[in-house]
This record gives C-alpha cells, sequence and structure tokens, in this order.
C-alpha cells in the first residue's frame, strides 16, 4: 500500500529548511559578488564609434518603411557607399581587427569570472549535500512518478519498496536549484546573476561586440547587408491626405 | 530593486503601445517589455502563493496541478481586466497574456508545492 512513512521531525528542521535557506543566501551572495566583481572596462574609441554607427544602421533598417524612397536610399548610400561609407571596411584593415581581437585579454577575463561565479558555488553546494546529507529519506513530493525515476531522484537510499514520491536530498537540492530563480527574480530585481548562464553569455557578448573588438568588421560587413538587402515599403502613402484631413478638424473648431 | 511599486495589489502601471498608423500596427517595444516584466512579475509572485497554498491544503498529483492552472487562468483573467478586456492595445497579441510565463514560473510551484507539502503534511 501507498504506504505513509512518518520522518522525523529533524530531517526538516536540519535538512530541508537549511538547505532552502543556504541556497538563497549563496544566491544573494553570488549576486553581490558579481556585481563587485565586475570590471567597468575602458572602452577603445575607435571601436565604440564603430559600435555606434552600427547601431545607427540597425535603426535606420528597422524604420526604413517610414521614411520616403528618395530619404532611405540617400541613408543607404551614405553608409554603403564604396569610397567613403561608414560601413565600408577595406579588406586589408579587416585582417588588423582580427588579430587585434585575440590580444585583447579583458574579454577572456570577463567570461572566466562569470563562468566562475557561477560554477564555483554550484559545484561546492552540491558537493556539501552529498557528503552530509545522504543516506536518508528527505522529502516526499506530492505527484506519483514512474518507477524509471528511482534511480534519479533516491540515488542515496537502497531500499526499493520505499515510495518513488520519497526522494533524497539530492534531489531537494536540484529541486531548489530550479525552483528558486523565480524567487531570485523577484528579491533581487531584473538583471540578476542568478539566471542561465547561457543568456548571460549571449547578452554579454553582443553588447560587448563593439567595445572589445570581437569581429568588427564582420559587424559592420552584417549591417551593410543588411541595408542592402532591404526592400522598401512605404507604409505612409497616403500622409499627407491624413494630414490634411486631420489639420482641416482642427481649423474649423 | 524590485518593482514594488507596481505590484499587483497597488496599481498596476501599464501603457499604451503607439498604435497610429491604420493600416500598419506599429508597436512601442519599450511598452510592451514593460508590460511583459509587469505580468512576468504577477506570474512569478503567484506561482509561489500558489505553491504554498497547494501544499498546506494537502493537494497531490493531479489535484495540485489543476490548482496551478487554474490560479494562472486567474491571474490571466485578472490581467486582462486591469486593460479593461482590450487586451491588443497593450500587448502585441492575446497569447501573452494568458500563457507566457506559465511554464518558467511551474519549477518554482513545484518547489514550494513540496516544501509546503511537506512541512505541514509529512512532518
Amino acid at each position: 500500500m501507498a504506504n505513509d512513512l512518518v520522518l522525523d521531525t529533524a530531517i526538516r528542521d536540519w535538512v530541508l529548511v537549511p538547505l532552502s535557506l543556504v541556497m538563497v543566501l549563496i544566491g544573494v551572495l553570488r549576486h553581490f559578488v558579481s556585481k563587485a566583481l565586475q570590471s567597468s572596462p575602458t572602452p577603445d574609441p575607435k571601436a565604440f564609434k564603430e559600435s555606434q554607427v552600427v547601431i545607427r544602421a540597425r535603426y535606420l533598417r528597422g524604420a526604413a518603411n517610414y521614411i520616403p524612397l528618395k530619404a532611405f536610399r540617400m541613408r543607404r548610400t551614405y553608409y554603403n557607399n564604396e569610397e567613403n561609407g561608414l560601413l565600408h571596411v577595406p579588406k586589408g584593415q579587416a585582417q588588423n581587427m582580427q588579430a587585434q581581437m585575440f590580444s585583447d585579454p579583458n574579454m577572456a577575463m570577463d567570461m572566466m569570472k562569470k563562468n566562475l561565479s557561477m560554477i564555483v558555488p554550484q559545484t561546492l553546494t552540491f558537493a556539501w549535500v552529498n557528503f552530509f546529507f545522504s543516506g536518508f529519506v528527505t522529502a516526499k513530493i506530492p505527484f506519483p512518478l514512474t518507477q524509471r525515476f528511482r534511480a534519479m531522484l533516491q540515488n542515496g537510499i537502497d531500499l526499493s519498496s520505499v515510495d518513488v514520491s520519497y526522494v533524497s536530498s539530492r534531489s531537494w537540492y536540484f529541486l531548489n536549484l530550479f525552483g528558486l530563480r523565480g524567487l531570485f527574480s523577484l528579491i533581487l530585481g531584473e538583471e540578476n546573476a542568478t539566471d542561465d548562464t547561457q543568456r548571460l553569455m549571449q547578452t554579454q557578448m553582443a553588447m560587448q561586440m563593439g567595445g572589445l573588438g570581437a569581429d568588427p568588421a564582420k559587424a559592420l560587413g552584417a549591417e551593410k547587408d543588411g541595408l542592402d538587402l532591404i526592400q522598401h515599403d512605404w507604409v505612409l502613402p497616403k500622409i499627407e491626405q491624413k494630414a490634411e484631413v486631420v489639420l482641416r478638424q482642427f481649423l474649423d473648431h | 530593486m524590485a518593482p514594488s511599486s507596481k505590484s499587483k495589489g497597488a496599481a498596476v502601471k501599464e501603457m499604451e503601445k503607439s498604435d497610429d498608423i491604420n493600416d500598419v500596427p506599429s508597436f512601442s517595444v519599450e511598452n510592451i517589455q514593460h508590460n511583459m516584466k509587469i505580468v512576468y512579475y504577477c506570474r512569478t509572485f503567484l506561482s509561489i502563493v500558489a505553491g504554498s497554498i497547494a501544499g498546506v491544503l494537502g493537494l497531490t498529483a493531479l489535484s495540485g496541478f489543476l490548482c496551478y492552472f487554474v490560479i494562472m487562468l486567474l491571474a490571466s483573467l485578472g490581467l486582462a481586466a486591469k486593460t479593461k478586456f482590450d487586451v491588443h492595445s497593450f500587448f502585441d497579441s492575446w497569447h501573452r497574456v494568458v500563457f507566457d510565463g506559465v511554464s518558467q514560473e511551474f519549477m518554482s510551484f513545484v518547489l514550494f508545492w513540496s516544501f509546503a507539502y511537506d512541512i505541514v503534511h509529512i512532518f
């Protein structure tokens, strides 16, 4: 029968609550440590200018349909033409930038710091949990799972007749790991350091793309191609008539 | 800090997206993002509350999941009511209001459900 195991109250006092508390505190600590360790990179002015040009070109791409065709073409030539277009990079310079990127240690340091601040606390906490809290039933999860989950959830417990709902501390650790993300976003505000590592990396790369010489030539080339590809489709063809109607309404009142 | 002034109890400030062209709907991206943040914040909070409720009530298995979805649905209704049921002038599609964030907050719900259930019923 689905026997209800009676678990010692001491488990609740000394395992469940401390584990969750420790994870919350470590998360908060990690957030503040990563904020304190954030190095403000001094951006290279040339690379920064290029990244701003890329951003301007991107705005043009986004809003291309709201300006008349001639105006759009004029702007596009300004960016793309062969002699002095802002996005045009002659072949010789492209190679230089590649070399520059590899010799720049800042990016590597930042990524390593971010990585470390994510991985190390998780590993340490996991090792701590394994060392102290293994070999007994920790909690009961309120929904039934199939037998295949037994190996995953009950790895410290060697009885095979115990319900799969009774899990060991390792699974409580993982449950906390995934479930506390929501709590962190509440108490630490947005953009906290405990979010997904991948997402953080992506946004970091995107933001520092211009300031660090990580393929600026490619970025410029990509924007140039993007601009070339746009089909202009003016969405405001009757705007003068509409403006006339609105103005007449104002004048008539 | 968390947008505490925009909690679901106080006035939830949602902003219009500009919709000034009759032919092509144009969106003000910042406003949409701001509204999405509010939705997300509400759902996070509610999933924790829902977990605690389900745990304290001793719901197991299916009824617990049902509780989660019911509370999420109530949240969607509340958000829709806040926009005076004119969802299209605040979000770009009604999917956002109803479905977004439900699966992300699921793990938080399960955590707090297990926690509350264990503390109240097992120990």
